[in-house]
């Protein structure tokens, strides 16, 4: 059953893709960046966690506590003076600096600062459940793996709930939709960004606890996750949420099976190549000119 | 450092922020050239000062960087075509280089052209595929290429895989014999001198007429198309020039390292490219050269920072983005701008001309005649393969259509946005197109202009049917046009606004507009348009401070100055006062004696009183065509527009 346990295998990773990659697009339809950072706050929750507890001898419960609140708050200061200035000041910027280069800049920070506090070795959060593997035959599940299976049905249905259910999600996808208008109709867009962004920040710490036992961080770690969940927001046009979900599984399981049928080696090159292509064979078909025009 | 006091002295002179020389017409030559002198002498005396220290080392690797940086300003800052393709043609030109240095004994400077033309040719394929993307998508494309080629150089055994590939041979042809200070020495010249070309490439680009077309495209690529900039065309040009400019700093690394490391290709590369582009400016050639120095020295200026330089990097492109997105350069114009007007030297072109414009154009109407004369005198050539408008039309007679739309229909999804619509448009006049909202008017027109396929049914301009034609291509055939909300290129002035659409370019590539650039010419015939317009007084104020009555008048004035066949306006009352509706009245009236107008228009009165003829589309369907006279009478056109 090597095909199913890679399909396995593949749907743990591609959750997290697809958790990431809801986290991208949701942010992006409020506030119009995209953010390159989410993957670092996943490496800081993974490696602080690790320090806190490992190294600084914590109890487990207080540095998943202690992490999640700096993640937080430094995501909260981080909107507070940075986007403030950039989004809300006097000479309000707009395109490709806004769109990429702010996040990006913040990315190189926080991996450089987990760098000076963490060191460049690969460590991990303590597993949170302890135990074999669980197995239907020939199938075999990490517990880890369905932890993070787990937090991602919990959070991204939460997500959906919240959007789908409550005055606060009508507020947003009204924001996403028209700010402006948003902004007339007396929403609060800079609140929901503001919401959105240390959510989003925290939601990554999370999952960077629960996921790092499988396969270990380095400072370095989250530019890959924050490339594979921007990747499947990219197929979701940026600003579908559902879509990029579908996405980020469906490059999770392809990871997977080019892996393992295809070549260890060159399994990254050829998924990366056909992602390309994807791209190429659709330039409008993916919801990308929306995207573009906004 | 001398670099930067010779970019601040040029910038004083340039004025508008990272715009490198654009704005002003006069004394182009020597102001384009003043970046490639500053890099020229600023670089040579680093070199021989310095040479093989630390200072003279970091120089040169930063100038290998910066011939990199400065096709990104082009590509990347100043069309904003997103490409993330340089660090992947760097390893091209090093590994190339290495390649034949080590397999052929093939002397550096002798592989670097081989290198560079057979980039040129991989890019020139790659970009035929990856530009057909736009935007986003042509940034996620292109992402890919520093992630496949991390993966393949790295178990590629022949390029070194992950130790590198080094080099016997260094960028100066060299022999056992030959000293290390004379390799290290004439090596940095070279690079240096590489560095001057790259540069003067760049600059001369972006300060001629195909640096307008590329400045049009990074705002709005369907705008351009309309102004008749072949933009696929354009969109494969710069990535050809971003990648063959990367693979000679490529060649230019391998050449003075006289090792390819595998980390020269990988993403993180990619990124440190970018950090030094936005730092520098990203519009700015110079500023590019600058960011890459910046960023190369700081590396080196101390242990910690070398160790934290990613906090450096991010706290750094921070701060900068903060204060100015332009980047460093755009710091500097300011500063510059700022210690003019404290100098008392006020800013030119500002205050009250808006008001001039109200003025005048009752009366350039009255002398519209002399407009008219000019205009088809002057540039009925322009035109190409058209034939001349101004002898036939009254042989002709009023039986021969110049424009024709036959059966068009056009579907989005299962929604019938025009349906088998059919309008015959002789070679003069003004003709009003009426209807609802979502009538299919602006769709007619899009047909008609090109940026949208109809679903059937053809458009025939002058016996030649066009249907097929791209948006540049109707444009040089005639067809002009304005757009429903203003279209204008924000950051430039009026005149240059206008003279995107007298570029007449479409048959020239990027690289030959390094040796003459036409864009005074352009500018001369913008000028004049705008001058019979009675423009003149805003010619060079910047668009966005207009307004809205000027911005339409602005885009009037762009549809007019190729002297269209077709002139196809969208709404241009749209947000006007009644006093500037009168004299718009008058002066659409001037325009229907002299061209075709199609008028898509809300303002009844207005359509009544200056059309001949007036087309009524309800749902995609033709429902009245008549005088204007049968038009008030109308029992449909009341009940659909009027509510009678």
């Amino acid at each position: 059953m090597k095909f199913g346990n890679l399909v396995i295998a593949g749907i743990v990773t591609g959750s997290i893709y697809a958790v990431f990659a809801v986290c991208v697009s949701v942010w992006y339809r409020v506030s119009n960046i995209l953010n390159l950072a989410v993957g670092d706050f996943a490496m800081v929750g993974a490696l602080g966690v690790d320090n806190l507890y490992r190294v600084k001898g914590l109890p487990l419960w207080a540095a998943i506590v202690t992490t999640l609140a700096v993640v937080g708050a430094f995501s909260y200061l981080y909107d507070q003076v940075v986007l403030r200035i950039a989004l809300d000041g006097r000479r309000q910027m707009e395109g490709i600096v806004v769109t990429f280069f702010f996040t990006f800049a913040l990315s190189f920070f926080i991996d450089g600062v987990a760098k000076m506090l963490f060191g460049t070795d690969v460590h991990a959060a303590p597993a949170l459940w302890n135990g074999a593997s669980l197995s239907w035959g020939s199938l075999h599940l990490e517990r880890a793996g369905l932890l993070v299976l787990a937090c991602a049905v919990i959070i991204g249905g939460a997500f959906w709930v919240y959007i789908r259910y409550t005055l606060g999600g009508k507020a947003l996808e009204a924001s996403g939709e028209n700010a402006v208008g948003a902004r007339i109709a007396g929403i609060d867009t800079k609140r929901y960004r503001r919401l959105i962004f240390v959510g989003t920040a925290v939601i990554a710490a999370i999952f960077g606890i629960v996921e790092s036992p499988i396969t270990g961080y380095t400072y370095l770690s989250g530019a890959t996750i924050s490339l594979t969940g921007f990747l499947a927001a990219a197929y979701g046009g940026f600003r579908k949420p559902g879509r990029a979900l579908v996405a980020g599984l469906a490059i999770g399981v392809l990871e997977a099976l080019l892996g393992g049928y295809v070549s260890a080696e060159y399994g990254d090159t050829v998924l990366y190549a056909i992602l390309a292509a994807l791209v190429l064979a659709w330039p409008r078909g993916l919801g990308f000119e929306s995207a573009v025009t906004q | 450092m001398t670099g930067l006091g010779g970019f601040a002295r040029r910038t004083e002179r340039t004025g508008l922020a990272g715009l490198d020389g654009l704005t002003g017409v006069s004394s182009r030559l020597p102001r384009s050239l003043t970046p490639t002198a500053v890099v020229l002498v600023a670089g040579a005396v680093i070199v021989l000062v310095y040479g093989q220290q630390y200072t003279g080392s970091v120089f040169v690797l930063a100038a290998c960087y910066a011939i990199v940086t400065a096709g990104m300003a082009v590509q990347i800052g100043f069309s904003q075509q997103i490409a993330f393709s340089q660090s992947v043609f760097m390893g091209v030109g090093a590994y190339g280089v290495a390649m034949l240095n080590t397999h052929f004994a093939m002397p550096v400077l002798v592989a670097t052209p081989l290198v560079l033309v057979g980039a040129g040719l991989v890019a020139l394929l790659l970009g035929s595929v990856v530009t057909r993307a736009s935007g986003l998508a042509l940034a996620v494309a292109t992402l890919m290429l520093p992630l496949i080629a991390a993966g393949y150089v790295s178990s590629a055994g022949y390029l070194g895989g992950v130790v590198g590939a080094p080099l016997t041979g260094t960028l100066w042809p060299s022999s056992a014999s030959t000293s290390a200070t004379v390799i290290a020495v004439a090596g940095g010249l070279i690079v240096v001198i590489f560095l001057a070309i790259a540069v003067f490439v760049a600059s001369r680009i972006l300060t001629s007429d195909i640096g307008l077309e590329l400045f049009v495209l990074g705002v709005d690529e369907r705008t351009a198309a309309a102004m008749g900039v072949r933009t696929p065309r354009r969109k494969l040009e710069l990535f050809v020039l971003g990648c063959v400019f990367a693979a000679l700093g490529g060649a230019a690394y391998a050449g003075t390292q006289q090792f390819v490391p595998e980390t020269l290709v990988d993403p993180t590369s990619e990124l440190a490219l970018l950090i030094m582009l936005f730092i520098g400016g990203r519009r700015s050639v110079i500023g590019a050269v600058i960011g890459a120095l910046v960023i190369q020295y700081l590396q080196g200026a101390s242990n910690w920072v070398s160790v934290n330089i990613l906090v450096v990097e991010g706290l750094l492109l921070t701060v900068v983005l903060l204060v100015d997105p332009e980047g460093l350069a755009g710091i500097v114009n300011t500063g510059m701008a700022w210690l003019r007007r404290q100098r008392g030297a006020g800013p030119v072109g500002a205050g009250s001309s808006d008001e001039a414009l109200v003025v005048d154009v009752p009366s350039t109407t009255k002398e519209g005649g002399q407009w008219a004369i000019d205009r088809v005198g002057a540039d009925g050539a322009a035109l190409a393969g058209a034939p001349s408008a101004a002898g036939g039309a009254d042989a002709a007679g009023a039986g021969a259509a110049l424009l024709e739309v036959r059966g068009i229909g056009k579907e989005y999804g299962g929604l019938t946005v025009l349906d088998d619509v059919t309008i015959r448009l002789p070679e003069r006049g003004l003709f009003g197109l009426c209807g609802p909202n979502g009538a299919g008017k602006t769709t007619l027109l899009n047909v008609i202009g090109g940026s949208v396929a109809p679903s059937r049914g053809t458009v025939i301009l002058d016996g030649e049917d066009i249907t097929r034609r791209p948006p540049h291509e109707r444009f040089y055939l005639g067809i002009s046009r304005t757009f429903q909300a203003v279209h204008l290129i924000k950051g430039r002035t009026v005149l240059d606004n206008v003279a995107v659409a007298c570029l007449a370019s479409h048959t020239s590539s990027i690289v030959t507009r390094v040796a003459r650039s036409k864009l005074d010419d352009a500018r001369d015939k913008a000028a004049r348009t705008l001058s019979d317009l009675g423009m003149r007084g805003i010619q060079d104020r910047e668009v966005s401070s207009l307004t809205l009555e000027s911005q339409r008048m602005v885009e009037l004035a762009r549809a007019l100055a190729p002297n269209p066949r077709v002139l196809l306006l969208d709404e241009p009352a749209s947000g006007l006062s009644e006093e500037q509706r009168h004299r718009l009245a008058e002066l659409l009236t001037a325009f229907g004696e002299r061209t075709c107008v199609l008028l898509v228009e809300h303002d009844l009165d207005l359509v009544a009183q200056v059309s001949e003829r007036i087309f009524v589309l309800s749902s995609g369907r033709l429902v009245f065509d008549g005088g204007p006279a049968d038009f008030r009478a109308s029992p449909v056109v009341n009940s659909l527009l009027v509510g009678r």
